[in-house]
């Protein structure tokens, strides 16, 4: 069997543990809560991760470039870039991946897998750093872009202009 | 019955495991992390209206440079405001620890932090308050193991620092006691809290210096009363070009029927601006067609009001001012613009502490003749409810489709919704004014309104992090019907919310922009001798007026 074969094969497993795993990342008397399967209105974190790791599985079993995986992580690096993770430990629940992986996979497979996984991290690494730019964008121009775009229409002040300011956004 | 557990399934369900930490130790360990604290009110701030322990400050050292007797302040402080209020002694007393509360708070649903559990967030403080006002504290304290048993701690340094941490990471939004079986409000812990470490000079300077700058010059922004008038000059230029009318407002007018008081935001911060426009084209339309006069006032120049997250005292003294002008000016009564917490302050402080304002009248609206009676005695009425009744007489003349180019959403503001019962009205402007309109989830809107995370003075650029994770329930449902609708505007009446869910948008949903409802009346009201419109309120081209390429 081809490793695809062995992920699509083993999906519901795969899916079950990792969720499990990522939610114990968060301190236990949160994750009781978050690992709920609630409507996703109250309980955005844990069904935004199931999704995802959802989302990444059948990616896995399918066909992925860098990009595929980057878009598909992003909801949940998005939500784990402003919680209290450091950025090891925002991306670090996909190397439980590798673990959660072996039990299920041939010998021949598991460098491949391995390989696999570690495409994943990279990309998440990638969308984590995206993040935080975001957030770094957002507090370097908010209050510029609010304020200051107002005061620049009504010509009360003569500065950079707003689009001077936000340059490195659009390019 | 043969469904029903016996008792002995029952207690198999039971888990006995132990949590593996005490929260009540974990106080050594409070990580003051950058991203999620607002920095510390400046001195100069503190001063201007005499509140205690004016120093520079920085929550992330050691040394918070208190008074030696900090803890006498803070003990004598909960002791008055037990006897003050009975809501405090109550909420401090009647909690059960149900848990109910604790997955209804979307700082703790955003970030997953336990201390974010609304019942957690209030221990931090009813902890200190089992250990030194209740018999039963007292004697556990002295007792091996006693304090765990009981849930009390005694007021240290670190218990401080991470009760200043956790409440202000509330924004007193009140989600959470909709959902108490017992009612509590769990802001009211947090605004107890909060007026606690004000005794010790211990205010974020997100709040502390709007609110001196409100006490000095009027308004939270510190804008002075030329520019003030200045900016509303140069919308009715804006709006000139756009519609050919000149919507020219009076300031400070002596006699006049109303006057209109809306947060600064509106007036200087996009895109409240837009919205302030459709105010000014409201009042031109109300002047020209039904003679109605309306007065603008560069001293009452803020609806919003940042002493609510400060002190009872400070919430008063911001609030006279604009019932004072409303009595210099003599004006029947006040209408309020757009806006959250001001709100709030109206509806449930204002009447016992400035009121009742028996120097102004019952509202009417002199066009359609209603009686606001919910404003009975406080005298202030909300826009929405005063256009909602406009357009339930047919007085205003509007076209929708030159709103045909959004497809809306409502927020619900918390304050608004959940602290004045302000629901409907709103949807009803909605509907009048644009034909695009879905709601959000029924647990996302209405009394189940999901907070912006920015509330309660909280809308600081420092705390991204916690202003992003705080916005996240919110942001899930906006993307839902982003995702399943088209939605393109998320349409709200609350200025912070304006600012807030802009830049919430920006990293959740980024399709999505921020309108407020009266941007959208001003789009579609007729002007009585308007030209023909080719561009909205923000200057871009109405639906059928696009540029081809």
């Amino acid at each position: 069997m081809t490793l695809k074969k062995t992920l699509a094969r083993n999906h519901d497993m795969l899916l079950k543990k990792w969720f499990r795993a990522t939610i114990e990342t968060y301190p236990p008397q949160a994750a009781r809560i978050l690992g709920k399967d609630a409507d996703r209105f109250d309980n955005p974190v844990g069904s935004v991760t199931r999704e995802t790791l959802e989302q990444v599985l059948h990616l896995l079993a399918s066909d992925y470039t860098g990009e595929t995986l980057e878009k598909a992580l992003d909801p949940v690096i998005r939500i784990r870039a402003v919680q209290a993770f450091s950025a090891a430990e925002a991306v670090s629940f996909i190397f439980f991946l590798k673990k959660i992986g072996e039990t299920v996979m041939d010998a021949a497979h598991a460098r491949e897998f391995d390989r696999m996984v570690d495409q994943v991290v990279l990309a998440g690494f990638n969308r984590f750093m995206k993040c935080r730019e975001d957030i770094f964008l957002l507090k370097a121009t908010e209050s510029k872009r609010r304020i200051h775009a107002a005061f620049e229409r009504a010509g009360l002040v003569k500065e950079l202009k707003e689009e001077d300011l936000l340059g490195s956004k659009k390019s | 019955m043969a469904d029903e557990l016996t008792p002995d399934e029952l207690l198999d369900k039971i888990d006995y495991g132990t949590d593996s930490g005490n929260w009540l130790d974990t106080t050594k360990s409070v990580q003051i992390r950058p991203g999620m604290y607002c920095y510390a009110a400046k001195p100069e701030s503190v001063e201007t209206l005499s509140l205690p322990n004016a120093r520079s400050w920085n929550p992330t050292e050691e040394d918070w440079k208190l008074p030696d007797n900090w803890q006498q302040i803070i003990h004598e402080g909960i002791k008055e405001r037990l006897e003050r209020f009975r809501t405090f002694k109550i909420f401090m007393d009647v909690c059960v620890r149900c848990g109910a509360c604790a997955d209804k708070c979307h700082f703790f649903l955003g970030t997953g932090d336990p201390k974010n559990m609304p019942v957690l967030r209030a221990e931090l403080l009813r902890s200190i308050y089992r250990n030194d006002f209740t018999t039963a504290g007292k004697i556990l304290q002295n007792i091996p193991g006693g304090q765990r048993l009981g849930g009390n701690r005694p007021l240290t340094l670190d218990a401080l620092k991470e009760m200043w941490y956790y409440f202000f990471q509330c924004t007193e939004c009140r989600r959470c006691s909709v959902f108490c079986p017992y009612g509590i409000d769990t802001a009211e812990i947090t605004i107890m809290a909060r007026e606690l470490f004000n005794l010790l000079g211990l205010n974020i300077d997100w709040i502390a210096t709007p609110v001196s700058n409100c006490y000095t010059t009027g308004n939270h922004l510190g804008i002075q009363p030329h520019a003030f008038k200045d900016m509303l000059e140069f919308f009715v230029e804006d709006i000139e070009d756009i519609t050919g009318v000149d919507c020219t407002p009076n300031f400070q007018k002596k006699g006049a029927d109303i006057l209109f008081i809306t947060p600064s935001g509106d007036v200087f911060a996009d895109p409240g601006t837009y919205t302030c426009q459709g105010y000014l084209i409201l009042f031109q339309y109300l002047k020209e067609k039904y003679g109605l006069d309306v007065t603008w006032s560069t001293y009452a120049s803020e609806g919003g009001n940042f002493g609510f997250f400060t002190s009872h005292e400070t919430m008063k003294r911001l609030n006279a001012k604009m019932y004072y002008e409303a009595k210099r000016l003599g004006v029947k009564w006040i209408l309020g613009g757009e806006c959250g917490h001001m709100w709030r302050v109206i509806h449930q402080y204002m009447d016992t502490m400035n009121g009742p304002a028996d120097f102004l009248e019952v509202p009417v609206n002199p066009i359609t003749g209603t009686k606001f009676h919910n404003a009975a005695s406080t005298k202030m009425v909300h826009i929405t409810e005063f256009t909602a009744d406009l357009i339930k007489h047919n007085k205003l003349e509007l076209d929708k489709s030159r709103n045909a180019n959004r497809i809306l959403t409502f927020h619900d503001s918390c304050n608004p919704a959940r602290g004045m019962g302000l629901l409907d009205e709103p949807r009803y402007v909605i509907n009048n004014v644009c034909d695009n309109f879905y709601e959000m989830p029924p647990n996302t809107i209405r009394e189940n309104t999901f907070c912006c995370g920015s509330g309660a003075g909280l809308n600081a650029g420092e705390n991204m992090e916690l202003r992003m994770a705080g916005a996240l329930p919110r942001a899930t449902a906006l993307k839902h019907v982003h995702e399943k609708y088209g939605v393109n505007t998320l349409g709200t009446i609350c200025a912070i919310d304006r600012a807030a869910l802009s830049t919430l948008c920006e990293y959740w949903v980024p399709e999505v922009e921020v309108a407020g409802i009266h941007e959208l009346v001003g789009n579609a009201l007729i002007l009585p001798g308007e030209k023909e419109r080719t561009e909205d309120l923000r200057m871009e081209p109405l639906p059928g007026c696009e540029e081809e390429e």
